[in-house]
């Protein structure tokens, strides 16, 4: 066992003998970097922290999953995560000042010792429980939650709070004159009308023209208009280093404050493993990469446990940074430690020039996005099961009222419910005859699952009855009782009771007993 | 009747007197004991969200260039003209929250104090403007409130900004100016006004714009006859403060990005 964990612990670099072509992979890697960059930039914004944080997430989260991880996935700043360290946070400190951050990294490091825990206590299984349905609608809740904060710049509302989602629609719209500023608002519609331009001709890239076209028109405004008119928000002068090394300040003060982050800490760990996961879930069927869940689950864990002291915050898998690298040809970690690398490299160079990045076209940028989130094709291929669709929906309506960490609970909650009841759902088929009533039970009976049964019983009363129970895959104590209770009660009224049971069910023999009522035939 | 008013003479001198400290003790009790120090708030381990900011603030003051480079433009700090973290009076204090919300003529608005530290940003340290809600704001916004605490609301603190300097009845002279410059001033910042290690540039791409308070020759001439040269103030003349401040007004620094845009645009991209 311990054997087990320390192979799981340490980097295998198995991947290494597979390494065929590492162009392919570098220039996979490269890609990334260039996608990752503006989504660094705006999850930071989201975290409520400075944007060199979300750089720094980008190269070391992804460096530290990729190094320990066994599978081309592309980890960093992940959206829910960024969205729930903002929520988590912002009512403890103000936006982005020192104690901020200091919480930020101490929820980190919780984050990070959670998905430790859950790795010793092979959690990844768990995750398997989660609806796909709840997955989508979890994903569609935060791209609706995107789309209302990138209205924020987008329209520079910068000190502009509002509990609910109409109520900001409704301020803005009936006081589009004091509130929106036109010149931000041109620059996000610029950002977003060349994206939407821009994936038709490379569906792939198109995030990349969107910035461009947001940065370009944001020198226009910046060359007609000066920034006391404008009033407008740029990225600024980014002081980027290659070692951020810091160390978290914990003492007993945060500690005591820091219990109300816990349960964001353990939301934020299970949505980024379940994040993850599936991903790396998809890649296992889709490719023929030799991949660990446990491993994968210990690289997000020990990545974000050391994403504080390296000033960043936690991430996730990245869908489409993920799917990017595959349609790339990647196949191995190789792509993410290369993906690292070309951030640091890139922002290096690029730093002076994103100086100017008006935070509208980050912003225009980050509304593509939650706009991709909500997939219209989902809702209609959950339509066709109505339990799966009530899921989605239901989800979806929390997250956009009660907000992510609620709707997170929601989304559980309904899939372990489904989940539930399907299985507590027996197929039952009645065959009646002159001497007596012949009962098939298919599915595991259990306590959830006996009312079923007990109706059946009941509306056959008085007629001497045999219970098939060859295809019942699991018979717990309550049904053994349930057996005896019946019989005695039949005995009573001259009917007899017979279960057929087949040989594996030898121990139910054992809890029966020597109940003289029933009569047991092993098959 | 002479002893009559002897007696309420008295009565009003010992009246006085014993009332004075009374009447002094609130604002002094307030300033001295009121609150922390900054030196005492540097030893804390643990700090409020609100101390944390000022702490943030007055490292943001006294060291622009690690703490708040995402706004600047140039290579100097706060402290370079608000002497002694904004603490020294007839340097540009910073203890003036109590005066704002206030009309400033320069863009003619009512201005927080928010606006007025953004716009430090924009003009004297050539930057560009941060947010409002900047953390970096908010923080210097705090320093400010610290150092306010025991200040009149809407008084005018003793030693606000720089000295108005009375009229010499001579026009400054950059060329007397020039001279002044060389003998008094160009050890510390140079020959060519480039600056050196912890003394600032007054001239040149990484000094302040034209836009900047400190390019307004009367302004600057009151700076320089009250703090200059550093730790020797007000040893100049008035007529000498004033010649060097429109030496240093003729020369080449920064554009004022409201005027010239493209200028500036490039200059941000070049730098």
């Amino acid at each position: 066992m311990i054997r087990q964990y320390l192979s799981e612990a340490t980097p295998s670099f198995a991947w290494k003998n597979r390494l065929g072509n590492w162009r392919t992979e570098i220039f996979a890697g490269f890609v990334g970097a260039i996608l990752v960059i503006p989504q660094g930039i705006t999850f930071a914004y989201l975290a409520g922290l400075q944007p060199e944080y979300g750089l720094y997430c980008a190269i070391f989260v992804t460096l530290f999953c990729s190094i320990l991880g066994t599978s081309s996935m592309m980890s960093g700043p992940n959206t829910a995560v960024a969205i729930l360290i903002g929520t988590a946070v912002l009512p403890l400190a103000g936006r982005g000042s020192p104690v901020y951050i200091d919480f930020v990294f101490l929820l980190c490091l919780m984050v990070g010792a959670i998905q430790l825990l859950f790795w010793l206590m092979r959690g990844a299984r768990i995750f398997q429980y989660l609806s796909p349905a709840a997955i989508s609608g979890i994903s569609a809740g935060a791209g609706f939650l995107i789309i209302m904060s990138s209205l924020d710049s987008i329209l520079d509302l910068s000190t502009f709070k509002t509990t609910f989602f109409y109520e900001k629609i409704y301020v803005i719209i009936s006081d589009a004159r004091d509130l929106v500023n036109p010149y931000s608002l041109f620059i996000g519609l610029c950002t977003i009308a060349g994206g939407y331009v821009g994936r038709r001709f490379s569906p792939r890239y198109f995030i990349i023209i969107a910035v461009t076209a947001g940065y370009l028109s944001g020198l226009l405004v910046a060359f007609i208009w000066p920034q006391p008119i404008t009033e407008l928000e740029y990225l600024g002068r980014m002081p980027l280093e290659w070692l951020p090394f810091s160390v978290p300040t914990i003492n007993m003060e945060y500690l005591m404050i820091s219990t109300k982050l816990i349960p964001y800490a353990i939301t934020i760990a299970f949505i980024g493993l379940a994040q993850s996961l599936v991903i790396v879930r998809e890649l296992k069927m889709e490719t023929d990469q030799d991949i660990n869940l446990d491993k994968e689950v210990y690289a997000q864990g020990i990545a974000n446990l050391l994403a504080p002291f390296f000033s960043s915050f936690a991430g996730a898998g990245s869908f489409n940074r993920t799917k990017a690298n595959q349609s790339l040809g990647a196949t191995t970690p190789f792509s993410g430690i290369a993906s690292a690398g070309f951030v640091l490299v890139l922002i290096t160079f690029l730093g002076p020039i994103l100086t100017y990045m008006p935070m509208a076209a980050m912003a225009g940028t980050l509304f593509i996005v939650g706009a991709d989130m909500i997939k219209w094709r989902d809702i209609k291929h959950y339509a066709k099961v109505r339990a799966e669709l009530v899921i989605y929906l239901a989800t979806f309506i929390s997250i956009m009222f009660f907000g992510l960490a609620t709707g997170v609970v929601v989304a559980v909650f309904l899939s372990v419910s489904v989940f539930m009841l399907r299985i507590s759902q027996l197929e039952l088929t009645v065959e009646s005859s002159d001497s007596g009533v012949l009962l098939k039970v298919k599915g595991a009976l259990f306590y959830a699952s006996l009312a079923h049964l007990t109706e059946r019983f009941h509306s056959h009363f008085g007629k001497n009855m045999t219970v098939d129970l060859q295809f019942t895959t699991h018979i717990d104590q309550s049904a053994v009782d349930f057996f005896i209770r019946e019989s005695k009660h039949m005995a009573a009224h001259g009917a007899r009771l017979t279960l057929l049971i087949n040989d594996k069910q030898g121990h139910f023999l054992k809890k029966l007993g020597a109940s003289s009522d029933i009569e047991l035939v092993a098959l | 009747m002479q002893n009559m008013t002897l007696i309420r003479k008295l009565i009003t001198v010992v009246s006085l007197i014993t009332a004075t400290p009374v009447l002094l003790m609130p604002s002094v009790v307030w300033a001295q004991q009121g609150q922390p120090t900054i030196e005492q708030l540097l030893q804390e381990p643990f700090l409020d969200d609100y101390y944390s900011n000022v702490v943030y603030g007055y490292e943001i003051i006294t060291d622009t260039q690690n703490n708040a480079s995402r706004y600047v433009g140039n290579s100097l700090n706060c402290s370079n003209c608000h002497l002694q973290a904004g603490t020294q009076k007839e340097a540009l204090p910073l203890n003036v929250a109590g005066m704002y919300p206030k009309w400033r003529a320069k863009n003619g608005k009512r201005n927080g104090i928010g606006l007025r530290i953004r716009e430090c940003f924009l003009y004297s340290m050539d930057g560009i403007m941060p947010p409002e809600d900047a953390p970096e704001v908010l923080a210097i916004s705090a320093y400010v409130s610290y150092l306010s605490q025991g200040q009149i609301m809407g008084a005018e603190p003793e030693g606000r900004g720089v000295p108005t300097l009375p009229d010499t009845g001579y026009d400054p002279n950059p060329a007397n100016g020039r001279a002044v410059y060389l003998e008094q001033c160009a050890s510390c910042h140079g020959v060519q006004g480039e600056g050196m290690v912890g003394m600032p540039p007054v001239w040149g791409l990484n000094s302040y714009n034209k836009g900047a308070g400190m390019n307004d020759i009367r302004e600057a001439a009151g700076f320089i006859w009250a703090n200059m040269p550093l730790g020797n103030g007000k040893s100049l003349s008035h007529q000498q403060a004033l010649d060097v401040s429109a030496y240093l007004n003729l020369q080449i620094r920064p554009s004022d990005p409201r005027d010239s845009k493209f200028l500036k645009l490039l200059e941000h991209l070049i730098n």
